[in-house]
């Protein structure tokens, strides 16, 4: 049974699903559930939803400690940049544990925390930086684009026995989509074909997967028939499906919201190039944000961001119907 | 707490002992096979009797985390020092499999749930170990080691804050040996420069903080074990500043590959040219004053610690030995992943 | 004060309508602190703020339509519309940064602090930041520096027992601010923020030491925070304070009392200075209004200084 309900309520879904079915999953964080009066904390208490100090390195630091000892921590981080504060926690302590042990033990821990606040929140609270965490192998990262897959990434986040960044993307928050009641979970590592077609491949993550698709109604109409591909998970990555599908149309065009350098467009990029070189018949081309800080003012901030136009602009190009800019 | 009886007193000798017999050997290792000891290793030497009272305040269910300097901790709670020693080579049945070495050791199922090789990082994990036995409410208690240089990291503040206002059953073991590598306490810290002791740094948690002369066991033991009773019954966490002497450098040199590793001597005397301060710490030895005491006291008999003495070094022999026999993992084994991913 | 007020007030408006975007923490309770402190410093003394940063940085000085300019991300804004709220910078008046992190500047107070020791000047720092980043692990690591190193930073804490949209009580067990820093023999003391005079004794003391090249030292002011943490917060989680309790704890109305009552200004020069803050700020709308938005070629050009 699906019903339409927005994504920040799937996720929050998710949430109490997960802590229903399993006594050992805890939630904390600041802001979370302040007043007793939270569905949450009336649901499971105090001990199990907590509200923390800012204090991110003790947050995130302290999930790992519960995840050593059995239980499944989801930390409330708020956004992506406030895990850079931690940042050891996060890249060197719960992705590394396991392996330094010899597989002794494991770290079930999911951080929870927004991105792409694009909505002049300005340089330091905007970013999409989960690029950098595909660089640190034991650390899972989900980027739900759909109402439904923020609550089954969230679910398979907390059945996982891995840390997973959890990133939800703040443009999407309001977003309705048909979700499915009761228990809900979507697999890690397989990408969704959000639209099927054949003259080009279009690999979008999170926000940017809407912006794809409406680029894909507008180049209907130029007679583009474009297949959109949703990662869904950056780690582990579906390159199964997107190599599939560029078999198929031979062109690939990324779409992204965090910078070129570094970022998640890149790593699938050379995994194309790498592994599906024959099939390319033209170069790949990415969609990305500009390699600059997000700017505050609007007018800047909508020039720095990757968008429906700008996926169309470079898919023409990639099918040699418009001349590549300078 | 319970009393400590003769037996207890001379189980508290025994592992003290085996801890410096067997960081001994590390030690040695450098000079009889060079080589054979990679990268950089960091010796509790000195710090036996800080360590031993601790553990003795342990009961079973409770657990604990450390820093790199972390060899003292499984020796006492009991894993075979054949496997700690092998790991610390390298070899294919360390107690981590060779993945981890000398700074990661991790013996979970004795409660000794792994470390951190970066300053104070495992000080926030022990308080989320904490938050589980609160969770389970079973009267678990968490044992956070750390030294004092980790008291000037964020990750510090931020734990013992949330501690106190969760009442965690957490005890912070600061062991203060009065340098961070070759930096000592007063140039770093504001309470050492101010000539206060560390664990003024409590009040700002709300928390009681202690010091205690680390070099003495039973006084070791009846701190922190007055604190885990404390924490067990609910009170929260407390601070216990141990002030031990690290008998050794902070750690083997670093250099690149080709150079050979050996232990310098101790930064008073590399740094500071203090030998003198070296010296009086040689002096106070805890492991031989422990011994002189328990004899003097009648708890102990000499001729049964000088048995004791050989059993442990035979038994620290063999751990070298089967370390040394040890085959290397399968080069192939680095890419198991299933270590990488539960 | 007035213009502060008034500033944060009109902001609050131009948010609804859209004029200025993005997140925006108004400093209406905090006027008095801002003024009291900043009024004393000079253009050559440095001011780092957080995220709730507009009124420091007009007391320190940053023109009023240049901050609105760069509210409603335009090209004349102080940052050319790159920063934004939480981002405002005016090196020319010493106002060296706002940040979106909690905490996040008190680093680099020290690091300014530090070239005063070493420049020998008698150049103070200061760092306001609320009761939030006290348990953040930053603040543990700088004051233990600032301590070690006695350096001459002020830190002014505005303690308005909210941290983003929970109470004191959830982060810390320690009710003052003063209390955390004791360990590590900071001079201190606590004040009633909106007591303005207080505020402004309390500090001018502890400017002088520091000037010295004493330091360092800590100020903490008992504030209100007037509005939601940021502006669309629906502050389901406050009860809202009476009027007549409000009237009790703004700085402007207490110090606009006093000042009438001991008769250092009278009723036709209050007036006379609202009216000139409103007239100022109307003139900053303008302005702001008035002025392109920045060009988008220009971004490129201020990722990396030029060597």
């Amino acid at each position: 049974m699906a019903r339409e309900i927005p994504y920040i309520a799937a996720v929050q879904e998710a949430i109490r699903v997960e802590m229903e079915r399993d006594p050992t999953v805890v939630f904390y964080g600041q802001d979370v559930a302040p007043s007793d009066e939270d569905p949450l904390v009336q649901a499971f208490g105090r001990e199990r939803v907590r509200v923390s100090p800012i204090s991110e390195t003790a947050e995130i630091g302290m999930a790992v400690g519960l995840a050593l000892a059995g239980y499944r921590p989801v930390v409330e981080l708020l956004m992506a940049e406030f895990m850079l504060v931690a940042m050891n926690q996060v890249v060197n302590e719960a992705p590394r544990l396991r392996y330094m042990s010899g597989g002794q033990v494991k770290v079930p821990a999911v951080f929870k925390a927004g991105y792409g606040f694009t909505a002049g929140w300005a340089g330091q609270h905007t970013g999409s930086i989960y690029g950098m965490f595909m660089g640190f192998p034991g650390l899972k990262i989900a980027l739900p684009a759909t109402p439904a897959d923020a609550k089954g990434l969230m679910a398979a986040a907390i059945r996982d026995d891995n840390p997973v960044c959890y990133l939800i993307n703040y443009l999407l928050v309001l977003e309705h989509g048909d979700v499915p009641e009761g228990e809900y979970v979507v697999p890690f590592g397989e990408a969704a074909i959000r639209r099927g077609g054949s003259d080009v491949t279009i690999v979008a993550t999170g926000w940017t997967v809407g912006q794809a698709l409406a680029a894909a109604e507008t180049l209907k109409s130029e007679g583009i028939d474009a297949e959109v591909i949703d990662p869904r998970t950056l780690n582990p990555l579906d390159t199964g499906t997107i190599l599939s599908s560029v078999e198929k149309t031979g062109r690939l065009v990324i779409a992204d919201q965090g910078t070129r350098h570094g970022g998640a467009s890149a790593v699938i990029a050379s995994e194309v190039a790498e592994h599906g070189f024959s099939s390319l018949k033209a170069p790949i081309a990415q969609v990305t944000a500009l390699d600059v800080t997000v700017p505050y003012s609007e007018p800047m901030e909508a020039y720095v961001l990757p968008n429906a136009e700008k996926i169309a602009g470079t898919v023409r190009q990639v099918l040699g119907e418009a001349p590549v800019a300078a | 707490m319970e009393q400590l009886d003769n037996d207890r007193l001379v189980w508290m000798f025994t592992q003290m002992l085996r801890i410096r017999e067997f960081e001994e050997r590390v030690k040695r290792t450098f000079e009889e096979h060079p080589g054979v000891i990679r990268g950089h290793t960091h010796l509790a030497d000195g710090a036996e009797a800080s360590i031993v009272g601790s553990l003795a305040a342990l009961q079973p269910g409770d657990q604990l985390m450390a820093t790199y300097r972390c060899h003292g901790y499984p020796i006492a709670l009991g894993t075979d020092t054949k496997s700690i020693m092998a790991e610390i080579y390298g070899r294919k049945d360390g107690l981590c499999g060779g993945y981890g070495g000398s700074m990661h050791l991790a013996d979970p199922g004795r409660g000794f749930m792994g470390t951190s090789g970066i300053v104070g990082q495992g000080i926030p994990q022990a308080t989320g170990l904490a938050f589980a036995a609160q969770l389970r409410g079973q009267s678990q208690v968490v044992l956070s080691f750390f030294g004092d240089g980790a008291s000037k990291q964020g990750a510090f503040h931020e734990s013992l804050n949330l501690a106190s206002l969760w009442k965690l059953p957490v005890v912070y073991v600061m062991e203060n040996n009065n340098y961070n590598v070759a930096t000592r306490s007063e140039q770093e810290d504001a309470n050492a420069a101010a000539g206060q002791p560390l664990s003024t740094k409590a009040a700002a948690y709300s928390m009681p903080g202690v010091t205690i002369d680390g070099g003495d066991p039973v006084a070791v033991y009846e701190s922190v074990g007055a604190a885990a009773d404390r924490a067990r019954a609910g009170e929260g966490p407390t601070l216990v500043e141990s002030k031990v002497y690290r008998l050794s450098a902070h750690g083997n040199i670093i250099a690149p590959p080709g150079v050979p590793l050996h232990y310098p001597e101790h930064e008073a005397i590399t740094t500071f040219g203090n030998r003198e301060e070296y010296e009086a710490a040689l002096r106070g030895d805890p492991v031989p004053r422990f011994r002189a005491r328990l004899i003097e006291q009648g708890a102990l008999d000499p001729a049964r610690a000088d048995e004791i003495t050989q059993e442990v070094r035979d038994e620290m022999d063999a751990a070298v030995k089967f370390a040394l026999d040890d085959p290397f993992p399968e080069p192939e084994a680095a890419a198991r992943n299933d270590y990488v991913y539960a | 004060m007035w213009r502060i007020r008034l500033f944060e007030e009109r902001v609050a408006q131009l948010k609804r309508t859209l004029q200025v975007h993005g997140l925006i923490h108004l400093s209406i309770g905090g006027e008095g602190v801002a003024a009291a402190v900043c009024r004393q410093l000079r253009d050559d003394d440095s001011v780092y703020s957080g995220h709730r940063a507009h009124g420091h940085a007009i007391a320190k000085g940053a023109p009023l339509d240049r901050v609105m300019a760069e509210l409603m991300g335009r090209e004349s804004g102080l940052c050319h519309g790159l920063g934004g709220s939480m981002h405002l910078v005016d090196s020319e008046h010493g106002f060296m940064g706002a940040t979106g992190v909690v905490g996040g500047n008190l680093p680099l107070a020290l690091g300014t602090a530090l070239t005063q020791h070493l420049e020998g000047t008698d150049q103070v720092t200061v760092v306001f930041f609320g009761d939030g980043a006290v348990q953040a692990g930053h603040f543990n690591e700088s004051i233990n520096l600032a301590a070690l190193w006695k350096l001459p930073v002020i830190f002014v804490c505005e303690n308005n027992g909210m941290a983003e949209f929970t109470s004191r009580d959830e982060h810390s067990t320690i009710e003052r601010v003063s209390d955390v820093v004791a360990p590590y023999g900071f001079e201190r003391t606590t004040v009633e923020g909106s007591n303005v005079p207080a505020v402004y004794e309390a500090f001018a003391a502890f400017l002088e030491a520091a000037r010295a090249g004493q330091g360092p030292m800590l100020l903490e002011c008992v504030t209100y925070r007037r509005r939601g943490h940021y502006e669309g917060d629906a502050e389901k989680y406050r009860d809202p304070l009476a009027e007549q309790a409000w009237a009790e704890r703004d700085p402007l109305a207490q110090l606009q009392r006093r000042s009438l009552n001991d008769g250092w200004i009278d009723e036709s020069s209050a007036t006379a200075i609202e009216q000139d803050a409103a007239a100022e700020i109307e003139e900053a709308v303008r302005f702001g209004r008035d002025s392109p938005f920045p060009d988008p070629d220009s971004l490129a050009t201020l990722v990396y200084a030029a060597t």
